[in-house]
C-alpha cells in the first residue's frame, strides 16, 4: 500500500460533501479503495437503463454530462463538475441507471465503492441523512458547493416576466412630449431658439411643409454649429440642425427604443406615424424622459428623496423602492449590492427624517438642540441588512451634560425620537416589539449612560442580555458624529478584555439556537399559533449565522464590520485554516436573505416564515445545503468556547 | 565503490526462486492485437541517492497499476531501501528521511518483481529506473528486467512530435513536471516515489487516450 497515493485522495475527498463528514479513519479505509478512472471527452460512464455499477462518482477534474433519454431524445439534466457526486442511486437500491452520464471533456473521476460506503451509512448518520435527503428531494447530483448551487438555480429560474434589460425595470409607463415643438425650414435660427425657451424644451424638430421630421435642434446644436462656427444668430435652422434624425414608432417596446438612443447616442428620439421620416411626427422621447420613467431607479429614488419635505412622498418612493428590490432579486443581482442600495435608501430616508424632526423642534428647544448627538440604527440595520421594511431597531445617544441639564436635553433629545418613528412608521416600517427604539426613554440616553449598559450586559451574561446583546452590538451610526459610536466600541472590548466568559455565554447562546432541520433533514416546521406549518427562517437558519459571526468578530476584536456576511469575509481572511467554511456561512446567509425577502415580498409581511411545500425543489435543496455551514460553525465554537465544559 | 560490488564481481550468482518464479512468467508475451484498454500497466518511480547507475542506489519504490483506465488506489504501493549511504543531496531533493520501515534487499527485490510480475512498466525516464533495478536483482541471480517497457517521455513526444523527433532538442520541455502541467495534471507532493509513479500514471492515461484517438489502438502499435 502506498500512504503517499491514499494521502493524496484522502485529502481531495474531504473537501467535498458527504466526504466531509467522515472520520479520519472512514475516510482513509474510503480513499483507500478508490478507483481513480480517466475518460476521454465523449466516454460513457454509464447509461439510462444500465444495471447499477458497484460504484458511485467523484469528479476530480473534468465535467460529467448527466442527460435523459426522451422520446428519442436526450435531454440534459445537469453538468458536473470538480467535486460533484453522482451515479448516488447505486447506492440506494441498485437500481438501474435513470441517466446517462458522459464525459463532457476528458476527466478524472474518484470511484467509490458502494460496499466500502454501505458501512459508513450505516454507522455514520449525518452521511446517511445527507444521502437519503438527497434522494428524497430527487436529486442526481450532490453539488460540492453551494455557489453551484445557486449558479444551478439561475439556470433554472425563468428570469422575470418583465424587461429583459436588467438596470431598468420595464415597459413602464413612459412619458413623453406628444406635443413637439417644431419648425419650417428657412426660419431664423434665433426665431426658433426663442420658440425653445418660451416652452422651456431643450429641442425642436425641423419639418417639411407635410411635417415630416428632417432634423432636429437641441441645445448641443446650438453649442457645436452655432456659437462654436462663429455663425450669425439668423442662420437658418436647416444649416445647423443635426439631420438625418432617427425616428420610431411610439408603440416599439421600450428596450427597443431605450437600445436605439444607447447605441446611437441619441438624447433624443423622434415618434412618427409610421416609424419612418417619411409621415408625421407624434411625440418626442428625450432621456430625461426615459430616466423619470425608471422610477425604480435607485438613483432617481434617492434624488426623490432628497428633494422632498412631504413625509407622505417619502412614504410613497420607500415603496417604490421594493418593487426595485424585487427586480433586483429575481434577476439575481448580488445581495451585497442589493443590501448596499436598501441600506442606502432607507438611510437616506432615516437622515431625512431626523432632520424633519430637528426642523420640528430646534426652535422650542434652542440650547439642548446644540448638544451634539447620534442616531444609532441596531440589528439588521445596524448591520446593512434590511431588505424589507421590517421592525425598527434604533437608539440615540448623546453628550453627557450636567445633571441638572439633563431632563430637558433628554426631552428634547426624545421628542426627535419619536419624530423619527413615527416619519418612519408612516413610510411602512413596523415598530419594535420589543420597543428598542430611540422613542424608548430608555434608548434614549447620554453617552456614561449606554457605557454603563453594556457593562451590565457584559458583566451579567444573563438571558436578558444575551438578548440585548444580539440587537444592541450591531449599531452603526446613521446621524451626527460618529465618536459616540467609536467610543462604545472602544469600551465594548475594554469591558470584555476582561471576562472572556462573556464570550463563552455568548457562544453558548449562538449554540442555542434551534435546529433548522429534524431527524430527516426535513424543514423543523412551528407547531402551533399563526404560523402553524411554516418554517421560522430567521430564527433557526438565519440568527444562528448572525450570532456567531458576531460572536467571532468579538472574539477578534475587529471594528467597524457590521454586516453578516462581511463579517464572514472578514473572519476567512484573519483565518486562512476556516476560510472555506466561514465563506461558504457567509454565502449562505446571503442565499437566506434572499429566500427571505423573496417571500417577504410576496406575502406583504416579514418573509420570516416560509411554508416549506411552497418552495420549489431546488430551492428546498438550496436551503438544505445553506444549512450545512451551521453545523460545522457550531462545531467551531463549541471546541473554541469550551461549550462542553461550560454550564 | 559501493558495497554492491561484492555481488558484482562474482559470476553466476544462482538464482533466487522468486527470480526463477519471475522469469517463467515472463516467457509469454502479450497478443499484439490487445485492446490499449485491457493491457495491464505498472507504473513505477524510484528515488535514488544519485543520478549515476553505477555509483547510486535505491531509496525507495512507488508504483501504481493501471488497467482499462482505471487505477485502484489499494494496488498502489511503496517500498524503502536502507542504502549504506545516503548522500544529503538526494535528502535535499527528495525529502527521504532514515526511517524504521525499511525493507531488507531480499525481501524488496522479491516484492518488487511480484508485484511487476508480466506487467508493461511505465515511468518517466524510466531507463535510469530500470538499471537501478537491475543493478539492485543482481545479487538474486536476476540479470535483466523482462517486461515490456514504455517510457512516457517516449510517448509524449510521439504523439505531439511524431516519432522521429529528436528529444534533445527541448529536453526542458518533456520533464514530468513540464508534462503534467500541459496535460493539466495538479503536481503537488512530487518527489516522493509513489507520488510520482502516480502522476506518471495520470499521465499516462492522458497520453494513451490521446494515441487511441490518433490511431494507436492495439499492443503491437503501441510498442512499434
Amino acid at each position: 500500500m502506498s500512504n503517499v497515493i491514499v494521502n493524496r485522495v484522502k485529502e481531495f475527498l474531504r473537501r467535498f460533501p458527504p466526504f466531509t463528514f467522515l472520520d479520519e479513519k472512514s475516510l482513509e479505509h474510503v480513499s483507500t479503495e478508490v478507483e481513480v478512472r480517466y475518460y476521454g471527452q465523449g466516454d460513457k460512464v454509464f447509461g439510462q437503463g444500465e444495471p447499477a455499477q458497484n460504484f458511485f462518482f467523484v469528479i476530480k477534474e473534468g465535467s460529467v454530462k448527466l442527460t435523459e433519454n426522451q422520446n428519442g431524445e436526450s435531454k440534459v439534466r445537469e453538468i458536473c463538475d470538480e467535486g460533484d457526486v453522482f451515479g448516488v442511486l447505486a447506492l440506494l437500491g441498485k437500481r438501474p441507471y435513470i441517466l446517462n452520464a458522459q464525459a463532457y471533456e476528458d476527466t478524472l473521476i474518484y470511484a467509490i465503492p458502494v460496499a466500502v460506503f454501505e458501512k459508513i451509512l450505516e454507522e455514520n448518520s449525518s452521511v446517511s441523512l445527507y444521502f437519503a435527503a438527497g434522494f428524497a428531494s430527487g436529486q442526481v447530483v450532490i453539488r460540492s458547493e453551494l455557489s453551484q448551487s445557486k449558479q444551478a438555480r439561475k439556470l433554472l429560474t425563468p428570469p422575470s416576466q418583465e424587461d429583459g434589460l436588467m438596470i431598468f425595470t420595464g415597459q413602464s409607463n413612459l412619458n413623453y412630449s406628444k406635443d413637439v415643438l417644431t419648425s419650417p425650414m428657412g426660419v431664423p435660427t434665433h426665431v426658433a431658439v426663442k420658440k425653445m425657451a418660451e416652452k422651456g424644451v431643450g429641442s425642436i424638430v425641423i419639418v417639411s411643409e407635410n411635417q415630416f421630421p428632417l432634423g432636429i435642434i437641441t441645445d448641443k446644436d446650438l453649442r457645436n454649429n452655432l456659437i462654436a462656427q462663429n455663425r450669425p444668430y439668423d442662420t437658418p435652422v436647416e444649416m445647423i440642425m443635426t439631420s438625418p434624425v432617427l425616428t420610431h414608432r411610439r408603440e416599439e417596446t421600450f428596450a427597443n427604443l431605450y437600445l436605439t438612443m444607447i447605441k446611437n447616442r441619441l438624447h433624443h428620439l423622434i415618434f412618427t406615424e409610421d416609424g419612418t421620416d417619411q409621415s408625421k411626427v407624434t411625440g418626442l422621447v428625450s432621456d430625461h424622459d426615459i430616466l423619470l420613467s425608471q422610477g425604480n431607479n435607485p438613483a432617481v429614488i434617492i434624488n426623490a428623496i432628497l428633494n422632498t419635505w412631504d413625509i407622505n412622498e417619502m412614504a410613497v418612493l420607500r415603496s417604490r423602492s421594493d418593487k426595485l428590490l424585487k427586480h433586483y432579486l429575481e434577476n439575481e443581482i448580488s445581495i451585497d449590492f442589493i443590501a448596499k442600495i436598501m441600506s442606502e435608501i432607507n438611510d437616506i430616508l432615516i437622515v431625512r427624517a431626523v432632520t424633519i424632526a430637528i426642523k420640528k423642534w430646534e426652535k422650542v428647544y434652542p440650547k439642548e438642540s446644540k448638544i451634539k448627538f447620534s442616531f444609532l440604527l441596531l440589528g439588521s440595520e445596524g448591520r446593512e441588512e434590511q431588505l424589507l421594511r421590517t421592525d425598527l431597531d434604533n437608539a440615540i445617544v448623546f453628550e453627557d451634560v450636567p445633571a441638572d441639564e439633563l431632563p430637558k436635553v433628554q426631552e428634547y433629545m426624545l421628542l426627535i425620537g419619536q419624530e423619527v418613528i413615527e416619519i418612519l412608521l408612516t413610510c411602512g416600517f413596523h415598530p419594535c416589539p420589543a420597543d428598542m427604539m430611540a422613542s424608548n426613554p430608555k434608548w434614549c440616553q447620554p453617552l456614561s449612560r449606554w457605557k454603563k449598559y453594556f457593562t451590565t450586559w457584559i458583566t451579567n451574561p444573563e438571558a436578558e442580555s444575551l438578548l440585548a446583546a444580539s440587537i444592541f452590538f450591531d449599531f452603526r451610526n446613521i446621524y451626527g458624529s460618529t465618536y459616540f459610536a467609536e467610543e462604545m466600541i472602544q469600551h465594548i472590548y475594554e469591558e470584555i478584555e476582561g471576562r472572556q466568559i462573556f464570550l463563552n455565554f455568548l457562544a453558548k447562546n449562538a449554540y442555542m439556537n434551534p435546529a433548522p432541520l429534524g431527524f430527516f433533514r426535513e424543514f423543523v416546521v412551528e407547531k402551533s399559533g399563526e404560523h402553524r406549518d411554516k418554517f421560522d427562517i430567521k430564527m433557526r437558519a438565519m440568527m444562528p449565522l448572525v450570532d456567531i459571526s458576531r460572536l467571532l468578530v468579538l472574539s477578534k476584536k475587529v471594528i467597524g464590520v457590521n454586516n453578516t456576511f462581511k463579517r464572514f469575509e472578514k473572519l476567512a481572511e484573519l483565518e486562512p485554516q476556516n476560510k472555506r467554511l466561514f465563506e461558504e456561512a457567509g454565502e449562505a446567509y446571503e442565499i437566506m436573505m434572499r429566500m427571505r425577502a423573496l417571500e417577504g415580498l410576496r406575502s406583504s409581511n416579514s418573509g420570516r416564515f416560509l411554508d416549506p411545500k411552497s418552495l420549489g425543489k431546488i430551492q428546498r435543496q438550496l436551503l438544505r445545503n445553506a444549512f450545512e455551514p451551521i453545523n460545522d460553525l457550531h462545531k467551531l465554537i463549541r471546541t473554541r468556547f469550551q461549550l462542553d465544559y461550560f454550564g | 565503490m559501493g558495497w554492491l560490488d561484492y555481488f558484482i564481481t562474482r559470476d553466476n550468482v544462482p538464482k533466487a526462486p522468486f527470480v526463477l518464479k519471475y522469469e517463467s512468467m515472463n516467457q509469454q508475451n502479450i497478443p499484439g492485437i490487445r485492446a490499449i484498454g485491457r493491457l495491464p500497466f505498472t507504473i513505477l518511480d524510484t528515488e535514488t541517492t544519485g543520478l549515476n547507475p553505477k555509483e547510486d542506489y535505491i531509496l525507495s519504490f512507488g508504483a501504481v497499476k493501471l488497467n482499462g483506465y482505471t487505477i485502484k488506489v489499494h494496488t498502489a504501493t511503496e517500498l524503502y531501501l536502507n542504502a549504506p549511504v545516503i548522500k544529503n543531496e538526494a535528502i535535499k531533493v527528495h525529502g527521504i528521511i532514515p526511517r524504521n520501515e525499511y525493507t531488507q534487499l531480499f525481501i524488496f527485490a522479491e516484492k518488487l518483481l511480484s508485484y511487476i510480475g508480466t506487467d508493461i512498466i511505465v515511468g518517466h525516464h524510466i531507463g535510469f529506473d530500470i538499471a537501478l533495478i537491475e543493478k539492485a536483482m543482481k545479487p538474486f541471480g536476476l540479470r535483466k528486467i523482462l517486461n515490456p517497457v514504455i517510457d512516457t517521455l517516449d510517448l509524449a513526444l510521439r504523439i505531439e512530435k511524431g516519432p522521429y523527433f529528436d528529444y534533445q532538442r527541448e529536453p526542458a520541455s518533456y520533464s514530468l513536471d513540464q508534462l503534467c502541467t500541459r496535460y493539466g495534471i495538479e503536481v503537488d507532493d512530487r518527489h516522493t516515489a509513489a507520488g510520482d509513479a502516480f502522476l506518471t500514471a495520470q499521465l499516462l492515461m492522458k497520453l494513451l487516450k490521446i494515441a487511441e484517438k490518433k490511431g494507436i489502438r492495439t499492443y503491437k502499435e503501441l510498442m512499434r
